[in-house]
């Protein structure tokens, strides 16, 4: 035949190179944009059975984050209070609160406090409250809570600001790059294990308040005052060799 | 062509035809919509006929409306939602996350072993030595395995009466009602104090008391144990006793001491091994056993000869007047100019040298060997006046023998019989269940439904040591507690529970245990300590400080041996020899030990005959004799070339099977050959063949009503218990073998037992070695043995470290390979190590290593990330005095046919210069800065370039995800999907939480237990708190040292391998400290240490034994091993011959 194909065709590979280049480009943006974790894991506030205000307990009471997350400093799990812990207070603060339903479910007493007998008249077991798990790092990652408390690392620069949360939220990435970032930087992330705990911390403040000298020469002159926050997370990260490793092994084990 | 018209439909925009998208997005909150969708939903009975027949738009509406009324309006695709549970209630001292440690014992019989429970949020996941028990000389391969008892789901879960099951509380009744004077309680052989006083309290009712375990001798005087302490032992004569091995006695760590001169620890500054304060050992066996590959003159000798090698012995001391005949000492020297001189000498010499240390001379017996033999080594004994063996009173004479329970049953005089034994005597004990078909009330308690269980009338399940209350003795007698971990997790009930419900007690209630009143009033009696501070402080230690047997007296008296037949091809003697991994066949449900190659034969998942080669060719077995090291031509150089037997390789492996004809009974066995095993005899591992269902005729046949093994112990091996008696339990005379037709698939782990003219687990002498000096000479040269002694010095093709093509920042120069603070190297000294598998099973423990099964075994598919190696080593030629091998001529056969056996254990060495991080395509292996070659799984394509590259052979692929499917049933690993699950939830429970379960697809390999590490680094890290408290500064005050704060206790980490080795070998650690155990053994001289440490520093030598494997490929590996030391007597007539396995290749 003469002409097999149609001039139509003559602009086809163009047409089909520019569809598949804009189909991949726009299944790249929409992975971009929706399926990284910044996309999907910041913003997550999911409902707790127990509609638990950190804003309350922390920064109006005053609690310590320890108080709960007691084993944070000792362990690598930063643990959920279990339900006697709450008890500590809540068996005569708030008492008989629908909103403390599931405590007492866990306690296994009625909203008069009082235990709950089953038939044989033995105390009926309580059902553990399942709260839902807001960060969670995937089964590959070993994330140590202690390794990075003890060393200057506070709450706050992964967490977020959990002390004004009314209701938790996943605030950061918790991407491998993001957790990276630190690593390659920690400077911008230590503060003086005082306070570690202290979600309220504002490094300029602090170096008005407390006199930092350098006596070293670390990072500004020899026994000068450190005054710019820049400056006093290098001096910590030199001071108490600060050297995150950033081989797989470190995370991936 | 003509344009194409496009005439669609004309839509309208008013909102009468709209999607169904949009429908459902406006109308999902009301009523009438949500009960429209009830009534379409799928239910099935709710549709019409119509509606069933689902049209596409409908299709789409319903998948609309469901996933929008999953989440009120239109949800974003989040992730489904995952609970934090914490506890109501915490109990005491669990930290989620990390683990608890308790003391606890493992009961066995010759002494429990003293452990160190980790447990994970109240579950026990892994078992390691306690330190601080006098006895504790690691753990060994059964005992890192019987944790996996506990989670096995064949494990027996209900009391059984007849084949139903029944409550606790009738099973009360039945027990309580038995009428004692008429029972009968078989024991295990292990020491329990309260089982011993409980049971004495019940003979006191009339009870007899029997103590029975399948493969247990019989002591010389009832009531006396020996005791013996390695650390006073210089010269070891070893009469069919594998001490090291499956015959335990003594600490292994004392002799592994003494095996370095006394120097365990590699003291710097002191020679590492002092030839002449190390000690000797003699050993005379059958078949290669792990003590037999560490002797130094090893005689080779069938079961029956061991009496005559033991009355000449004696003879030459002047207790009996016993003389072989020279037909034995022909027999046993073949191929010698004149057996019958070499004999007298080997004789003479061995009895010379014991005299000559008198005090320090020890002579062993088998357990199992016959009386005369021991009552020889005891003679011997006394003779010497040996400081390294006590006799000690034990309360163990009060049991009696499984032989008087049987003729008390056919008597009558016992109606009932309650079996608290883990052996098991139907299957094991020849005739009995005939027996005990004749007891009127039988009742089994054990952790498997086995036979024995099947054939009483009652089962009860047992509650595992790990969830027990009791108390064990150690070897030498010291108390040791058993205290539980968990509740039993099947409603187990433990020995001593029992036993108090038969002394007219309750059972257990809710938490209350009334074991652990019966083991604290034994304590209270033994201590004299009833406060309960003493009881806790107790509890804590896992032990009774200051308790131990007393000594006892043994009576000797003077053996008669008689002389017997030398065993001949037509008249063999047959071994029913103790197994390396099940031991009696207790453990035949255990996937690790089943899988955990047999010491000596590298066999999984079966037993064998094992025959040595001469026999082989005199049975007409093969047609061609096998030899040690097949001759080939290699690049020109010479070749004798010798045949090797077809039985194919790998999957393909088929050996022949036999006939084995023994005490009037025969057994259709496959056949391996066995270097160094006797001839005219045959040893047949027992324990097998308790049910199979693929009609094989060597074992019983599976009763799918009353199974007696789960999926791991089905179609496993031969019954070798088949052919064994009550007089002969321990070896038969007179027996024949037909060889047959066929044959049987068999899963070795190693098939090659040579080293090829490789070095690879290298060997020297204390005696001099022609051409190649003295013991200092060759401890020098070690290095240089094999390709090493003429490899030109290595040059790396990568540039050095530092340099800008490795590391661009000055950060980045700094950090690869270049932390200051640790640095991971590993030594393994092959002078001490066994192989006895106990590091390959503890690595399996600790790593959540999963089991492959046979199939995929014989296709070298094996998980283990540590690998034993074993090889044989003869000298085929003889040497000359410049050190050439003169191969025209050949040494005698009872020279090659005596090879030395060493075994090594290899597992990935972290090279510093790896192959396989090059490879990775996706750079899932990577080096940390410590020096660890690190694995990233989850990166891992399954590419498996890196396990190509590898030259040490040490990576693992998951070839199928063996965690969720069965490995276990045939073909269903290739079934995929469709194939069958794992059975059971409970294994999972054993699963180390700070190791990731690999799924298929992902190479793994030894990490360095980096878990460990992890862990010990991060719980350093509060140093700097406590620094900073203590100072009482503001923490921007106080400085870190890295190296002073940040850098762990010396040797305070250690592998989960180093920890089990009862032998001490493995040595771990940190490289840049010079105090370390490590660095004392194989020394700090190397690059990447000298780069962090500077200029100025002078590294540590370590000790001249010390060699890389494969050195000369510049891998630069960070484990090395440590050679191994042969201790020749120079005046025995093998002596020219011995330790000489490496040193003459080059």
């Amino acid at each position: 035949m003469a002409n097999f194909f149609p001039r139509w065709t003559n602009l086809l590979p163009l047409k089909i190179a520019v569809c598949l280049g804009a189909l991949g480009a726009s299944v790249v943006a929409g992975i971009t944009y929706y399926a990284t974790p910044k996309a999907q894991r910041v913003g997550y506030q999911p409902t707790q059975p127990i509609h638990f205000d950190h804003n309350l307990h922390v920064s109006q009471l005053g609690m310590d984050c320890r108080y709960c997350h007691s084993f944070v400093e000792h362990s690598g799990h930063a643990n959920v209070p279990t339900a006697n812990t709450c008890w500590n207070c809540h068996e005569h603060v708030k008492k008989g609160s629908p909103k403390l339903a599931a405590l007492r479910d866990a306690m296994g007493v009625d909203e008069f406090h009082s235990t709950i007998m089953d038939e044989d008249g033995t105390p009926v077991e309580g059902k553990p409250i399942e709260w839902v798990r807001v960060h969670k790092a995937p089964d590959y990652v070993y994330f140590n809570h202690s390794a990075h408390l003890n060393r200057g690392i506070s709450c706050k620069s992964c967490h977020g600001e959990v002390n004004k949360m009314e209701k938790v939220y996943h605030a950061e990435t918790h991407s491998m790059g993001w957790c990276l970032e630190c690593h390659r930087a920690p400077e911008k992330h230590l503060r003086p294990l005082e306070e570690v705990y202290n979600l309220n911390y504002d490094p300029e403040i602090y170096l008005q308040e407390n006199e930092v000298i350098d006596t070293e020469g670390l990072i500004v002159e020899k026994g000068k005052r450190i005054e710019d926050p820049e400056d006093f997370g290098l001096f910590l990260r030199k001071h108490w060799g600060v050297q995150p490793k950033e081989s797989c092994a470190t995370c991936h084990r | 062509m003509s344009k194409r018209v496009w005439n669609p439909p004309v839509t309208p925009t008013k909102g009468d035809t709209t999607t169904a998208w949009r429908s459902v997005g406006e109308k999902e909150g009301s009523e009438s919509f949500r009960n429209h969708l009830d009534r379409e939903f799928p239910a099935g009975d709710t549709l019409t006929e119509d509606e069933q027949k689902l049209s596409r738009r409908s299709f789409t509406m319903l998948m609309g409306a469901s996933s929008a009324l999953a989440g009120i309006g239109l949800v974003a695709c989040r992730r489904p939602e995952t609970y934090i549970v914490p506890y109501k209630r915490a109990p005491e001292w669990i930290i989620p996350g990390t683990p608890l440690y308790y003391a606890s014992t493992r009961p066995r019989a010759g002494g429990a072993i003293p452990l160190v429970v980790t447990t994970h949020e109240g579950r026990p996941t892994k078992l390691e030595p306690n330190p601080d028990h006098p006895d504790s000389s690691g753990t060994c391969a059964q005992t890192q395995a019987s944790i996996l008892d506990l989670y096995s789901p064949s494990r027996s879960q209900k009391i059984l009466k007849g084949e139903k099951q029944a409550t606790q509380s009738e099973l009360k009744e039945a027990l309580q009602g038995l009428d004692l004077t008429k029972t009968a309680l078989v024991f295990g052989e292990d020491d329990s104090p309260t089982r011993n006083r409980l049971a004495q309290g019940l003979a006191g009712k009339g009870a007899t008391i029997i103590s029975y375990e399948a493969v247990s001798g019989e002591p010389l005087q009832k009531g006396i144990s020996d005791v013996v302490d390695f650390s006073k032992a210089t010269r070891i004569l070893s009469l069919d006793c594998d001490f090291l091995g499956v015959d335990p006695i003594g600490n292994s760590k004392e002799f592994s001491k003494k095996r370095q001169g006394g120097n365990g620890d590699y003291t710097q500054g002191v020679d590492d091994v002092d030839g002449s304060k190390m000690n000797r050992l003699y050993q005379v066996e059958t078949q290669f056993s792990l003590t037999g590959g560490m002797a130094d003159h090893r005689l080779r000798v069938a079961p029956s000869r061991v009496a005559v090698i033991a009355g000449e012995i004696a003879r030459g001391f002047g207790v009996g007047s016993f003389e072989a005949s020279e037909d034995d000492k022909r027999a046993l020297f073949q191929g010698a100019k004149d057996p019958v001189i070499e004999f007298n000498s080997w004789i003479e010499e061995c009895v010379a040298d014991l005299k000559s240390v008198a005090a320090g001379g020890l002579v062993l017996a088998g357990s199992r060997q016959t009386k005369e033999v021991k009552q020889i080594a005891a003679a011997l004994n006394k003779q010497l006046g040996s400081a390294a063996i006590k006799a000690v009173k034990t309360d163990l004479g009060q049991y009696s023998s499984l032989i008087e329970l049987s003729a008390k049953l056919e008597a009558g005089t016992v109606t009932n019989v309650v079996f608290l034994t883990p052996s098991n005597p139907v299957f094991d004990a020849d005739s009995f269940a005939e027996v005990l078909a004749k007891a009127e009330v039988s009742i089994h308690w054990g952790l498997r439904l086995d036979a024995t269980a099947w054939a009483c009338d009652w089962h009860i399940p047992s509650a595992h040591y790990l969830e027990s209350w009791g108390d064990a003795r150690s070897e030498s007698g010291v108390v040791s507690l058993i205290q539980p971990m968990i509740m039993p997790l099947y409603g187990g009930i433990s020995e001593l529970d029992l036993l108090h419900v038969l002394g007219g007690g309750d059972f257990a209630k809710g938490e209350f245990f009334p074991a652990m009143g019966e083991v604290k009033t034994t304590f209270a009696e033994i201590t004299g300590k009833s406060d309960d501070e003493s009881w806790r402080d107790a509890l804590t230690d896992g032990f009774a400080e200051g308790t131990s047997y007393q000594d006892g007296e043994l009576s000797v008296t003077a053996p008669e041996i008689k002389a017997s037949a030398t065993p001949t091809p037509d008249s063999l003697e047959i071994v029913f020899a103790t197994d390396a991994s099940l031991l009696d066949g207790r453990f035949i449900d255990n996937a690790w030990l089943q899988e955990a190659p047999d010491p000596v034969t590298k066999l999984t998942w079966d037993n064998a005959a094992q025959v040595s080669p001469v026999t082989a060719k005199d049975l007409g077995i093969y047609d061609q004799v096998i030899a040690l090291e097949p001759k080939t031509s290699v690049a020109g150089i010479e070749a004798k070339v010798s045949d090797r037997y077809e039985t194919g390789e790998g999957e393909g492996n088929h050996s022949p099977m036999i006939i084995v004809n023994v005490n009037g009974r025969e057994l259709k066995v496959p056949v391996l050959i066995a270097y160094g095993h006797a001839d005219n005899a045959i040893t047949l591992p027992v324990g097998y063949g308790q049910a199979a269902d693929d009609g094989r005729e060597g074992s019983h046949a599976l009763e799918s009503a009353k199974r007696t093994v789960g999926d791991v112990g089905l179609n496993a091996g031969f019954n070798a218990y088949h052919l064994r008696t009550s007089e002969t339990a321990y070896f038969a005379v007179g027996g024949k073998v037909k060889t047959t037709k066929e044959k049987y698939p068999m899963a070795l782990t190693q098939e090659h037992n040579s080293m090829y003219g490789r070095a690879l687990a290298r060997e020297v002498s204390t005696m001099p070695v022609k051409g190649k000096g003295d013991f200092e000479e060759q401890k020098k040269m070690v290095k240089k043995q094999g390709m090493d002694s003429h490899a030109p010095p290595n040059i790396s093709l990568y540039k050095p470290e530092g340099s800008e093509t490795w590391s661009k920042t000055e950060l980045a120069k700094k950090t690869h390979l270049a932390d200051e603070v640790h640095q991971w190297g590993m030594a393994i000294d092959l002078n001490t190590c066994t192989g006895c598998n106990a590091c390959l099973v503890a690595c399996q423990a600790e790593n959540n290593i999963p089991v492959v099964g046979k199939t995929q075994v014989a296709m070298g598919r094996e998980m283990h990330w540590i690998r034993m190696d074993r090889y044989f080593a003869s000298q085929e030629n003889p040497v000359d005095e410049h050190g050439h091998v003169n191969k025209s001529e050949e040494n005698p056969a009872w020279i090659t046919q005596n090879p030395e056996s060493i075994p090594q254990p290899v597992s990935c060495v972290h090279c510093e210069m790896a192959p396989c991080e090059t490879v990775c395509p996706v750079n899932a292996t990577v080096h940390t800065e410590e020096g660890l070659n690190a694995m990233a799984y989850n990166r891992c394509i399954g590419t498996r370039y890196c396990a190509n590259n590898c030259p040490y052979k040490a990576r693992r692929f998951n070839f199928f995800d063996y965690n969720k499917r069965n490995p276990l049933i045939k073909g269903n690993l290739y079934k995929g999907p469709f194939g069958e699950k794992q059975v059971g939830e409970a294994p999972h429970l054993q699963r180390n939480p700070n190791v990731t379960v690999r799924m298929r697809g992902v190479m793994e390999k030894c990490t360095y237990c980096v878990q460990r590490l992890e862990s010990a680094k991060i719980k350093q890290k509060q140093q700097q708190k406590v620094n900073t408290l203590a100072a009482g500064k503001k923490s921007y005050d106080v400085a870190v040292n890295r190296i002073k704060d940040l850098r762990i206790t010396t040797d305070s980490v250690k592998t989960a391998c180093q920890d089990a080795c009862p032998c001490s070998a493995i040595s771990f650690g940190n490289l840049l400290e010079n105090n370390s155990r490590v660095v004392r053994a194989k020394g700090n001289d190397m690059d990447s240490v000298r780069i962090i440490q500077g200029e100025d520093y002078k590294p540590v030598p370590g000790s001249p034994r010390n060699y890389d494997l494969l050195q000369y490929i510049n891998t630069r590996p960070r484990t090395s091993y440590l050679a191994r030391v042969k201790n020749p007597n120079d005046k025995m007539p093998d002596a020219k011959y011995l330790g000489q396995a490496t040193i003459n290749i080059h």
